[in-house]
């Protein structure tokens, strides 16, 4: 049974996600490493509605019943917790980054907020469909290094410690692109204010 | 390679002697520096046959591939050996100067070995390694003794013991620059069982950097983030570390009167705002470190560095004491003698209770702020009542008949967060290879500060997996070795970049934290060679069944048990609490077992 603070936590933050448009109305998970176990979001399920059953918990290194009733992503969100040292996810599919993720491979933000939090999202290409083996080892391969990573034309998934965090990388992702898009239709020269912002890129 | 000295430096004091060698390289990069180093090299050299104040023992000074770079805070270094205290292995490390002067000498690392057949101390200018005679400096205390030996900042530094080592108390510590401390474990009584006063370093190599650029970007963004935090850029640097005593006591979370409540009615009179008021000289910082939360403070008697927020608790809610003087002034004290602050104040604190109950014949009560000083004089020269309290208070209390009175585990005191407002603190002290300790993994970044984000103090499922990445990250930290406040403003990704840009080997951030796991289950297996089991993996009984009655926390124990459960689970170990053949083999140790 999945501890009521738990499902809170998942409830909120789904419910952020959707009304921040940040998903559409099935779209996205969330999940939580809890040791070696795995709480993930049921698959079909409404992230801006979600009830208690609509947790899943199954085991991270490998299978069980839960499985059947987990996210189409969950094979995504175990490699990445078993390659990095996150204990929560958060993938969601923000419009504007994933908008600039269709001609860059890497996303620089040039607001402050961004720039001080995350320098540098790199995008990964990854032509077969959610949940592959194939697309779980990009994605956690990239995770190694960033915190937050853009799937080409996808979306993003980001880490942290808790839910909170994973979704604060998130709504700063999505936030730093509409600033670059805003920026693009201003169309005037920016000026820069960051020193030694040219290194961002090597981040 | 860059970053390391690549140079070992091991001497022998039963003869005298030193040579030199070369690090092992693979060694170095799977456990990096530090402590990680030191518990890789013990496991070696140190094993269950060995008492640990016999020479056998040994004391392992080490640095880490960032020391003297001049990033944030490269200034820490490391001591490693078998805690005369504890039992176990014990790493404590310690700021100021020394660490970043013993890196400039050439080293990654010295061995200490033996036992000299009279006091000695020892001075190194790189490659020249000297023996005094430390017969007539036997007996001086830390301040007196650290400006004899010529300690200047810069230039030359100054590490030994107080009486408190030279008479084997298991509370003593380790000085360094007059007022830092390798406090922890009792290190000061190795160091006195083998007749070493002293070491004085002066040295002048530079810690050579591969990525020079890159290292300057994440040098200046460190920066930023550091003073971006209002933690490191505004709390430590204005209150000190004292500043948590108003923040925990409010939450119901202050062990007060050796852990008997969870909130102290003095809490303002020893805060972190009356520090600053009325005893705040100036604020002072270790090399490299640009957030100066050190205090000099003064009093009509003393004038010096302190009081940390854990001394203050130790000697302030712990004794019942709200005289913040009498507090500033004890503190020095045991700066002077060589004195391990939380164990000597939560010790003092154990008698307390003992002596109120009628356990023990004693005028220590709780609020005896007058007591404080002489009883700590007493501790450090075992002398009367004093050389009950000098082994710490598992001892104590053991002597009297009511070990379940020593606030410790594994026998090493704990510090002022109390278990029963702060669920995952409880399981890290309980779980600590060192024993009760808060530094090595800290819970309360995530149930009290929000960093990186609030999580509640009170949940229980789950919490194992928190504990574990804190725990592996403090590791990885102490083995680099920066300071934990550090972490505070900069996360664990800007470490691994930043030792990547030093070494020049790519480490990610789950690398890093790879090492610390590493290093954990390293010292969980001395441990369990040293005969530890699960069993050790405890709290006092009072913290599982004694609930506050009033206060935030009130009506909470720990709930250690499923917490540990989930522990051993989550840690890869069996139900034994010993890491399985498999988590050693993803870790590289499975060759140190059979």
């Amino acid at each position: 049974m999945v501890d009521q603070r738990i499902y809170e936590m998942f409830r909120d933050i789904g419910r952020d996600l959707y009304t921040a448009n940040m998903i559409s109305s099935h779209g996205g998970n969330l999940s939580i490493r809890l040791g070696d176990r795995v709480i993930i979001k049921r698959r079909g399920a409404m992230l801006g509605q979600l009830k208690p059953h609509d947790l899943i918990e199954t085991r991270l290194d490998r299978n069980d019943s839960g499985v059947a009733l987990a996210s189409t992503e969950l094979l995504v969100h175990r490699t990445v917790y078993l390659t990095t040292p996150a204990l929560a996810i958060c993938h969601c599919h923000p419009r504007t980054a994933i908008s600039f993720s269709l001609s860059r491979d890497e996303i620089v933000p040039i607001d402050n907020e961004a720039s001080y939090l995350l320098k540098k999202i790199p995008i990964v290409m990854e032509e077969f469909a959610s949940g592959t083996p194939q697309m779980a080892n990009k994605v956690a391969e990239a995770m190694k290094n960033y915190k937050i990573i853009m799937l080409r034309g996808h979306g993003s998934f980001a880490t942290g410690q808790t839910l909170d965090e994973a979704f604060f990388w998130s709504s700063t992702l999505e936030e730093a692109c509409q600033i670059m898009l805003f920026a693009k239709q201003i169309n005037e020269p920016l000026i820069e204010y960051r020193k030694m912002s040219e290194s961002y890129n090597k981040f | 390679m860059t970053g390391w000295s690549e140079k070992v430096l091991d001497i022998d004091l039963s003869t005298l002697t030193y040579n030199t060698y070369p690090l092992d390289m693979e060694l170095a990069r799977q456990f990096i520096g530090g402590r990680g180093l030191g518990a890789r090299l013990l496991w070696d050299m140190v094993g269950p046959d060995v008492e640990p104040l016999a020479p056998e023992n040994v004391l392992i000074f080490t640095n880490g591939p960032l020391t003297g770079t001049g990033y944030q805070t490269s200034n820490r270094f490391s001591v490693t050996t078998k805690s005369p205290l504890t039992g176990t292995v014990l790493d404590a490390n310690s700021g100021g100067f020394w660490g970043m002067q013993f890196k400039k000498a050439g080293y990654d690392v010295m061995i200490i070995r033996g036992k000299a057949e009279k006091p000695v101390w020892i001075e190194i200018k790189n490659d020249v390694i000297t023996f005094h005679d430390a017969s007539e400096l036997w007996g001086m205390r830390v301040f007196a003794l650290t400006e004899k030996l010529g300690q200047n900042n810069n230039k030359r530094n100054v590490l030994c013991i107080g009486p408190a080592g030279e008479n084997l108390i298991r509370v003593a510590s380790i000085m360094n620059d007059r007022e830092r401390a390798l406090a922890r474990g009792g290190p000061g009584a190795v160091m006195g069982s083998k007749n070493l006063k002293a070491i004085v370093v002066e040295g002048k190599d530079r810690t050579t950097i591969e990525d020079q650029d890159r290292f300057k970007f994440l040098l200046y963004e460190t920066r930023k983030l550091l003073a971006a935090s209002p933690l490191t850029s505004q709390a430590l640097p204005e209150f000190g570390t004292v500043v948590l005593m108003n923040i925990i006591n409010n939450i119901g979370a202050l062990s007060t009167r050796n852990h008997q409540q969870t909130q102290f009615e003095g809490a303002d009179a020893i805060s972190g705002e009356e520090l600053t008021d009325k005893y705040l000289v100036k604020n002072s910082s270790c090399w490299a470190c640009p957030i100066g939360c050190t205090r000099i403070s003064r009093t009509e008697k003393v004038e010096g560095e302190g009081p940390e927020f854990e001394s203050t608790w130790a000697f302030g809610a712990q004794c019942g004491v709200d005289d913040l003087a009498a507090i500033i002034e004890v503190n020095a004290l045991c700066n002077d003698l060589g004195l391990d602050t939380i164990s000597a104040g939560s010790t003092i604190a154990c008698a307390m209770e003992l002596s109120e109950k009628g356990y023990m014949d004693s005028d220590l009560r709780f609020g005896r702020a007058d007591l404080l000083a002489p009883t700590v004089e007493a501790m450090a020269s075992r002398r009367d009542l004093g050389s009950d309290l000098a082994d710490g208070s598992r001892r104590l209390a053991t002597k009297y008949g009511h070990p379940e009175l020593s606030m410790s585990s594994k026998g090493l005191e704990m510090p002022a967060y109390d278990p029963r407002g702060l669920q995952g603190q409880g399981l890290l002290y309980a779980t600590s290879n060192r024993g009760g300790c808060h530094m090595r993994g800290n819970m309360i970044g995530l149930e009290v500060l929000g960093l990186p984000k609030l999580i509640d103090r009170f949940q229980v499922q789950g919490k194992s997996s928190f504990v574990i990445l804190n725990q592996n990250s403090n590791a990885a930290i102490d083995s680099l070795v920066l300071c934990k406040f550090t972490n505070m403003g900069v996360a664990d990704e800007y470490f691994a970049r930043v030792l990547s840009a030093v070494t020049g080997i790519q480490y990610a951030t789950g690398d890093m934290i790879k090492v610390g796991e590493r290093v954990w289950n390293l010292e969980r297996l001395y441990n369990n060679r040293e005969g530890f089991t699960t069993k050790d993996d405890s709290l006092p009984p009072r913290l599982l069944t004694e609930a506050p009655v009033d206060g935030p926390s009130k009506g909470w124990v720990s709930n250690l048990e499923p917490m540990l459960k989930e522990y051993y689970r989550t840690r890869g170990w069996d139900e034994n609490g010993a890491p399985t053949k498999q988590k050693l083999t993803e870790l590289g140790l499975a060759n140190l077992v059979n």
